[in-house]
């Protein structure tokens, strides 16, 4: 990848963070905020969704575009579910406990509350919120963090509703699950002070470390998202959607660089040329007795080929604007979104079955020379056409350079055409939850997670890398508060740390584990009733079967501990068993014998004890 | 400084600029700022600029001037659209921040592009209220505005009506008329402003249960929580069982006289129905207001009933199969001495009246109370408005079933 002079090209980005709380409640009902398999669903209903105008009288050009396809979705329901959202009841009050998160986050990012926060609702057709918009507030403005190359200004901070999760896409419509629907969202925009594709990653690494000093964010895939929104000085505002992972951030920012520049290299080529977008014509007849499986399927199936002759793009049209993604690749997403499979141009045809007769005849019947390029579609009656205009326009606005676009990341850095930029029509009063003064007062400022690795060590003496790993791990909310419960710092941080760290990687089921069990069985070993060694053992007994109490789980296993006679007893026994080493070797047989004894006593022992009962015998012999 | 202005608000070292909206109070402004979102700014120590002026016409916004000149198809029915306000025509009220309804029949027209090419419409506004604020009056003035619209040659007639008394005039309807073409009432429980919302499909398959062949007056809602069927109750027969749900309208003891798939467009029918044209178009929209409607609870206190001395009619939402405690009974035959007509109901809801069973049910009768038979309470609050002004033999026909509110055999139907 070529790294291009981002001050030179005047790069500006900025960042929109979405990041889950883990809150008792969702934002707007009394359910619990959490994730359900599809197959544990108890009902479903199907419903269809219509576009309204904002209370400004506007449509909103993003949800018009998305609501040309009628389409019926179909929603799955839990018995964690309430009718609030299958938007059949209205939403309750904005949630206490999100509020006051979100107030924390305000204070860590340094931002102003809003004296009175106005619940919105932002258009949202695609199916995923049953009420055809996402609920939305904003609670702060103007903040600021830090980066190694210098502040970032924070614009906003929302509190907002998530959305349901797609489940599956049919041809007649999408299934949503609505467990992940209501769990609250912030979202936190910063102004577009971002002016490189390290300072990126590095200002969304901070934010996601200030949103964890919360405790109160939930934690795993999916749980955070990225959007970037980058241009060049010559290029134009793209906003790219749903960079899931921290790392790929930079690598997004240099590819959709390389794609601006790429663009406007092609719109120069394109003035110079005097190029020119002609009109779209039907050219079913030119591929009549075709080969190509693909343009034949459309064709039997009833379907058309439309083709558009672009004057003066030869050789544009194929040309590379991000790794292995041409100008042709954004044609042909601007023709998937009216339904057809992609877009064939005379760059790379002959190919896919296509002759080079059937592209010669094409070109004649659209009038297109050996400077000039042709774009078609085969498809059914009805969407090859469209489609074509679509990627038309897509080849009108080439010559103008990079149109300003919503799109998404791809798993490889690239990214792809999703719709137009949203706009302010999209945003209307939620009349059904009153305005709420905002109290900054009552929230206290979280300890920062850098914070919380100096006083870790200071405090309980672990050492840097256990301190940072316990800060930044998914278990420091449960450590701090077992640790404030009265349990050993270094057991808890070692246990939640290391001891669940190994047993993963001997394949136990770990992530079944509760806060409860792992809250109850560092208990039950820091009062004694369980000795250090059964730990491990506690733990995989309770992954395995979670149904079952700590308590219930050390009686299952036989894991309490035995007193000093039954130490002696099973000490004496393997010492008796092993008299002629102890005989011959003396106080040198204690390694060998000491892991035999406490495999005997199958963990229940403290090693301590053991190993001192077990000097004593073999003294006795010596 | 006015709404729709592009103003600057600074206060405590924060600055928003956006446009200007109608606040909600009087302390505190609210802006709508260039993302789209409202933000709420208290009045005191604010200070406010004016950047232009008129950015945005608030009070226009919402109305398109844009006429629905829909051409009048010959081979299309004509059915009359007529609003009476409620959900399902309603939009946000910038000075409550609430729901209000606003719109006329032609708003719906355009508010709803699905009902296009189905029908030749009529629009038509009696009232322009939440559906709470219904009064008789305004029955009286619907019923003679649907008579006209048939009487004029509509081929049926579907009512925009608020769900929360919905049940009420569909009742007052069913007795002040008879119908030869189907009345139907539809409504919406989720808004209007929303692209959830209910309206589209429950004004579709309104639409197509009028120019069906029930001429009954019917309510038309969803009958699951899907957006699949609607249900097609008999006017006297439903009530709204749920406050917020879409299927919250459900027919009492006895299942719905029809549905209207809304993806095939058809409208089936399951159980007896007066047909097209088999009745005589009539009005008889005399009612007597004062009549009351009181529900019988433990620990009621006793001088309620002394309230309804002088009443035309009192209807009593009994416990079980019609009783009121028996210190009442004394009262309730004063009321009938005196004039009142008292009519026996159950809140049980679904099921019969019977004051045969027990001593306290034979004492109301001895009293002179009028067993309501399986009528619903409400339905029988309407019925007696109706016969007390348009029956000489009030008591009898109470017991009679005029349009569908008494079933005379309480046939199981829900297995």
């Amino acid at each position: 990848m070529t790294d291009h002079d981002y001050d030179e090209l005047g790069l500006v980005a900025g960042l929109e963070i979405h990041q889950q709380l883990d809150t008792d409640t969702k934002l707007f009902c009394s359910c619990p905020t959490d994730l359900r398999e599809a197959d544990a669903s108890t009902r479903q209903f199907t419903r269809y969704l219509h576009p309204t105008k904002s209370e400004l009288g506007e449509i909103d050009e993003a949800a018009l575009e998305e609501s040309q396809v009628e389409r019926e979705f179909t929603y799955l329901g839990y018995d964690t579910t309430c009718l609030v959202e299958e938007d059949d009841e209205p939403p309750h009050r904005l949630d206490q406990e999100a509020r006051t998160v979100v107030l924390e986050i305000a204070q860590l990012l340094d931002m102003e509350p809003v004296d009175v926060a106005h619940v919105m609702r932002k258009l949202v057709v695609d199916g995923s919120n049953t009420s055809g918009f996402q609920r939305s507030t904003l609670v702060a403005t103007d903040g600021e963090i830090q980066t190694d190359e210098g502040p970032v200004r924070v614009a906003d901070l929302m509190l907002e509703e998530e959305s349901a999760q797609r489940i599956e896409e049919t041809e007649a419509g999408v299934t949503y699950s609505l467990d992940r629907l209501g769990i609250p969202l912030v979202e936190i925009g910063t102004k577009p002070d971002i002016s490189s594709p390290e300072q990126a990653r590095d200002a969304a690494e901070r934010i996601g470390m200030l949103l964890r000093s919360t405790g109160h964010v939930k934690r795993g895939l999916g749980t955070i998202r990225q959007d970037v929104n980058i241009s060049i000085a010559d290029g134009a505002r793209v906003e790219v959607k749903g960079v899931q992972s921290l790392d790929d951030i930079d690598d997004i920012v240099r590819n959709e660089v390389g794609r601006q520049v790429a663009l406007l290299d092609i719109a120069a080529e394109l003035e110079e040329r005097g190029a020119s977008v002609g009109e779209v014509q039907d050219v079913t007849g030119v591929f009549e007795d075709t080969d190509s499986g693909v343009v034949r399927g459309a064709l039997e199936d009833g379907g058309a080929v439309y083709a558009v002759p672009l004057y003066g793009f030869d050789g544009l049209v194929g040309r590379e604007i991000q790794p292995d993604r041409r100008l042709g690749t954004e044609l042909s997403d601007h023709a998937k979104r009216h339904g057809a499979g992609g877009i064939f141009h005379t760059d790379e045809l002959p190919a896919y079955g296509v002759t080079e007769a059937e592209v010669e005849a094409m070109c004649e019947a659209v009038g297109a020379g050996e400077e000039d390029a042709v774009a078609m579609v085969a498809a059914e009656a009805g969407v090859a056409e469209p489609a074509v205009e679509a990627a038309a326009a897509r080849a009108e606005t080439a010559m103008d350079g990079v149109p300003e676009e919503t799109r998404g990341a791809n798993e490889d850095g690239t990214t792809r055409y999703l719709r137009p930029l949203p706009g302010a029509a999209r945003m209307y009063p939620e009349t059904d939850v009153p305005p709420v003064e905002l109290d900054p007062s009552e929230v206290a400022v979280p300890e920062l997670l850098t914070e919380k690795v100096e006083r870790y060590q200071d405090e309980y003496d672990l050492d840097a890398g256990l301190a940072e790993q316990v800060a930044y791990g998914t278990h420091m909310p449960l450590f701090e508060s077992v640790v404030a419960d009265g349990v050993d710092a270094t057991l808890a941080a070692g246990t939640l740390e290391s001891t669940l760290t190994e047993l993963r990687r001997d394949d136990v089921p770990v992530a079944d584990l509760t806060d409860e069990h792992l809250r109850d069985a560092l208990r039950l070993v820091d009062d004694g009733e369980v000795p250090n060694e059964g730990l491990p053992e506690l733990l995989t007994a309770l992954a395995v079967n979670p149904e079952l109490t700590a308590e219930e789980a050390v009686e299952q296993e036989d894991l309490g501990g035995v007193d000093e006679s039954e130490v002696r007893e099973a000490v004496v026994e393997v010492v008796e068993r092993n008299a002629d080493q102890v005989a011959e070797q003396g106080m040198g047989a204690f390694s060998a014998l000491m892991g035999e004894c406490m495999g005997a006593l199958r963990g229940k022992a403290d090693g301590d004890v053991v190993s001192d009962t077990l000097r004593e015998e073999i003294q006795k012999r010596a | 400084m006015n709404p729709g202005d592009r103003v600057r608000v600074e206060r405590a070292d924060r600055e928003y600029e956006g446009v200007l909206l109608p606040s909600s109070t009087a302390d505190q402004l609210v802006v709508k700022l260039d993302g789209g979102y409202n933000v709420g700014i208290e009045r005191e120590g604010a200070e406010t600029e004016v950047l232009e002026s008129d950015v945005y016409q608030i009070d226009a916004a919402q109305d398109e001037t844009a006429s629905s000149s829909v051409e009048f198809d010959e081979d299309l029915p004509t059915i009359a659209l007529i609003s009476t306000g409620g959900t399902i025509a309603s939009t946000v009220d910038y000075r409550t921040g609430a729901v209000t309804a606003r719109f006329d029949a032609e708003d719906v027209l355009r508010a709803v592009p699905d009902l296009a090419g189905r029908a030749n419409y009529r629009g038509r506004v009696v009232a322009n209220i939440l559906s709470e604020n219904m009064e008789v009056p305004i029955w009286q003035e619907l019923a003679e505005a649907v008579h006209e619209e048939i009487e004029s040659g509509a081929d049926g007639v579907v009512v925009m009506h608020g769900t929360d008394t919905m049940q009420f005039s569909a009742s007052a309807l069913s007795f002040m008329l008879d119908t030869p073409v189907p009345i139907v009432f539809t409504g919406s429980q989720r808004s209007a402003d929303r692209p959830s919302s209910d309206n589209v499909m429950n004004a579709v398959c309104a639409v197509e249960a009028a120019k069906a062949d029930a001429a009954e007056v019917m309510v038309c809602m969803h009958a699951s929580e899907s957006d699949d069927v609607c249900a097609l109750h008999r006017g006297t027969r439903v009530r709204k069982n749920h406050t917020s749900r879409r299927d919250a309208f459900e027919t009492v003891g006895a299942a719905p006289l029809g549905t209207v798939d809304y993806d095939a467009e058809t409208v089936t029918f399951d159980g007896e129905y007066e047909e097209r044209g088999e009745s005589e178009l009539d009005i008889q929209p005399a009612l007597a207001e004062d009549v009351e409607l009181v529900k019988f609870t433990p620990g009621m206190d006793p001088t309620f009933f002394d309230h309804c001395a002088d009443k035309a009619g009192l209807v009593v939402e009994g416990t079980g199969l019609g009783h009121v405690h028996s210190d009442r009974i004394e009262q309730l035959e004063e009321l009938v001495d005196d004039g009142t007509t008292v009519v026996m109901t159950s809140q049980c809801i679904e099921g019969r009246v019977c004051d045969r069973v027990y001593d306290t049910g034979r004492d109301l009768l001895d009293a002179g109370v009028v067993e309501g038979e399986d009528m619903l309470p409400g339905t029988a609050k309407v019925k007696l408005m109706w016969a007390l002004a348009n029956a000489d033999d009030v008591a009898a026909t109470m017991r009679t079933p005029l349009a569908g509110e008494i079933t005379e055999q309480s046939r199981p139907w829900n297995a």
